[in-house]
């Protein structure tokens, strides 16, 4: 088998898996189903990153599909979220399940669009053909609309509805801008068809359109921006990721904003060879970067409920990535760092308040207390990922914000500096006084807490040790993975 | 019939759809649009390239005239909804804004033809006058269905500027940018169901219980 072929399996085995999920109707069998999957689909994975991560350029097949250090990464975050949230959905959905919130029925279609998610977020990472890309995009917002109106409420169907239209019309604007991209390279001498692969498109970026391709970047980071869930364009965010069940706000904040802002780098990388490196699209990544952590900060501060405080934090944390790229040089290294951290970081978060949220019965936090006491693991989990987000050291995530901080100091831009210690230092005060809150004091209405089964103490230890792990010592084949991927994106490779 | 009339015709039904209060024929004027819009490969595109044109003119014509209609119309009989009862913006002064917005295109479509894109001005604006509307009828309309409609139209746009301005796209990927618009309008079709049980109407601006 050629590597084209495995490009296609992991592609095709979702669509499998979803076909399989549709035919069972006993939910453990589907849940087995679904593990079974994503176990195949991250070796497969494994499999193909694997050249990537030891040092190989690239890996090509058919022309369409590209895996570099950049993809290779972001591929590896995917099927990495992706298997711990499938896993997570086993446990999570069986609490439902026994309590009778959902039927059988509504976990099947679950399943489906759970394993459809999956397939259209992989086709936009190892697409090498900008207009394939942009489908795989599209296809994430379609396959995820019903996941966050898994349960049936007044609510749900509104953030379903808000998500949907905010995310087809901003995806729509990124298609514009793809075409506006393409038209930038028109009367190069590209060979028919060609001209919307993004090799291509790099190779010859000097010789585009400059002003077209300036005006097709605009139209791509407001589009594919609203996807990402920069501010001010992240006004589905909250709502969705408040509403959908919580293996679903996993996946969404772990990864499918990065792979929005995944897009954009492609682009910045496009435009940085173009211009020169002259930085231009770098700056608009920090104006919006910036945007958004004040934004988050505000909404950090006074929020009430658990599910969208975490929301907030995934507005922040995209600032945060998007403002270390801006600085370039040593940012962009660290904001992919930090894209790593956020993601598996925010996946534990979101495990740990879908089932504190199931143990309570609520998501305002004003309700509850003594998490610690009323089950130490999940308890141990948000409170743990809570300091971690935001950025106690020292875990990953201080370690990446640090390195941002050092970007600042380099690239002179102390005002970005201002604004980014004063937007973290206020969330650090604010999110910690809200999760020492829940973590403390006496469970107001002591329920039986259910024992904690073995693969929630591994999914829980697991990611902390992981996270602190990484703060504290990085491997050298990472450090040089990371380098490599942000030398891409800066356009010197 | 040649280009430039079709391009009339584009922003033509695109006026019409600001002053429409009935859903009904909404999608059959947005229906007539894309049926319309089926025409422009044959205009575009270089003979040689005829059996790819049939294809994406037959693709174009079978969802944009007959099956997105169908879908709508559907979502109309089970939401149990006639018109557009007080728009958030008036007929007249949405017709007035239209003009405003005939004029932006034009001129949006001036600037971008001066920095090299080699086309005609008239098929630039109304590619972006039917986008603008398009966004208009999704700010401006309170109806969930109205939105689609409004989707759709700025699709229509797309559509319009892809095949002029780039044409040769590969044929994989047209397909699936149609693949997706036929599965996203399915998809918010089946989303306004859900609605219309749920709440008893569709107004999108009394879905507003999520705040903060």
């Amino acid at each position: 088998m050629s590597v084209a072929h495995y490009f296609w399996i992991l592609l095709g085995l979702p669509l499998v898996g979803a076909l399989v999920c549709a035919l069972l109707s006993a939910p453990r069998a589907m849940f087995m189903t679904l593990i079974g999957m994503a176990v195949l689909e991250t070796a497969i994975g494994v499999f193909l990153v694997q050249g990537v991560f030891w040092g190989a350029q690239e890996s090509v097949a058919w022309g369409w599909f590209y895996l570099d250090a950049l993809s290779g990464y972001h591929l590896a975050i995917l099927l990495l979220i992706y298997l711990l949230s499938t896993v997570y959905a086993a446990g999570y959905f069986r609490h439902e399940l026994e309590a009778g919130l959902l039927r059988p029925g509504q976990i099947r279609r679950f399943g489906i669009l759970w394993c459809g998610a999956l397939s259209a977020m992989a086709l936009v990472i190892i697409s090498n053909n900008l207009g394939a890309m942009w489908i795989g995009m599209e296809a994430t917002t379609l396959m995820t609309a019903f996941l966050i109106c898994v349960h049936r409420t007044a609510a749900s169907l509104e953030a379903m509805w808000k998500y949907l239209l905010m995310c087809s019309v901003g995806v729509a604007c990124a298609f514009m801008g793809t075409l506006l991209a393409v038209a930038a390279a028109r009367g190069l001498p590209f060979s028919g068809s060609d001209v919307m692969l993004w090799t291509q498109m790099r190779a010859a970026a000097t010789q585009m359109n400059l002003p077209l391709l300036k005006l097709a970047f605009l139209f791509l980071l407001v589009g594919y921006g609203t996807k990402a869930g920069l501010a001010p364009l992240h006004n589905w965010l909250p709502d969705a990721h408040s509403q959908a069940p919580a293996p679903v706000s996993a996946l969404f904040s772990g990864f499918m904003l990065n792979t929005a802002f995944y897009c954009i780098l492609r682009y910045v990388a496009i435009i940085e060879i173009a211009t020169g490196g002259s930085g231009w699209s770098l700056h608009l990544l920090q104006f919006f970067g910036l945007i958004s952590i004040i934004v988050a900060t505000a909404f950090i501060l006074f929020q009430e409920d658990v599910k969208r405080l975490l929301a907030y934090h995934s507005v922040e944390h995209l600032g945060i990535i998007s403002l270390g790229v801006g600085l370039g040089g040593i940012g962009v290294f660290a904001a992919l760092f930090h894209v790593f951290n956020h993601s598996l970081c925010k996946t534990l978060a979101f495990f740990s308040a879908g089932r504190i949220g199931q143990i309570y019965g609520t998501h305002a936090m004003g309700q509850i207390r003594g998490t610690l006491k009323a089950h130490p693991v999940w308890g141990i989990g948000l409170f743990g990922s809570f300091l971690a987000l935001i950025g106690v050291a020292p875990f990953a995530l201080f370690m990446s914000e640090l390195q941002i901080v050092f970007a600042a100091m380099d690239g002179r831009a102390y005002v970005a500096l201002a604004f980014f210690l004063a937007g973290t230092g206020a969330i650090f005060m604010g999110a910690l006084k809200h999760a020492m809150a829940m973590a403390w004091g006496e469970p107001e209405h002591p329920t039986p807490a259910p024992d904690a089964g073995i693969m929630d103490i591994i999914l829980v230890a697991g990611s902390l040790f992981i996270l602190l792990a990484v703060g504290l010592w990085m491997p050298e084949w990472y450090r040089s993975l990371l380098l490599r991927a942000a030398h891409i994106v800066e356009g010197k490779l | 019939m040649g280009l430039d009339t079709l391009f009339v015709f584009l922003v033509l039904t695109s006026l019409v759809l600001l002053g429409s209060s009935l859903l009904n024929s909404s999608i059959r004027v947005v229906a007539l649009q894309g049926a319309a819009l089926s025409v422009l490969p044959f205009l575009v595109m270089e003979s040689s390239w005829a059996g790819r044109a049939v294809f994406l003119a037959a693709l174009t014509m079978g969802l944009k005239g007959i099956v997105f209609p169908i879908l709508l119309n559907r979502s109309v009989r089970e939401a149990n909804v006639r018109r557009e009862m007080e728009p958030l913006v008036g007929y007249s002064l949405s017709l007035a804004l239209g003009i405003a917005l005939l004029i932006l295109a034009f001129w949006l479509a001036g600037r971008l033809h001066g920095i090299g894109v080699g086309i005609s001005t008239l098929s630039l604006a109304s590619a972006f006058f039917m986008m603008f509307i398009g966004l208009f009828l999704i700010i401006a309309r309170r109806k969930a269905l109205t939105q689609v409609l409004g989707f759709l139209v700025l699709e229509n746009g797309m559509y319009a500027f892809g095949l002029t301005v780039v044409g040769h796209i590969h044929w994989l990927v047209e397909l699936g940018v149609l693949l997706d618009v036929f599965v996203a309008v399915f998809i918010m079709g089946i989303a306004i169901d859900h609605i219309s049980r749920e709440f008893d109407h569709i107004n999108v601006d009394q879905l507003d219980q999520l705040k903060g």
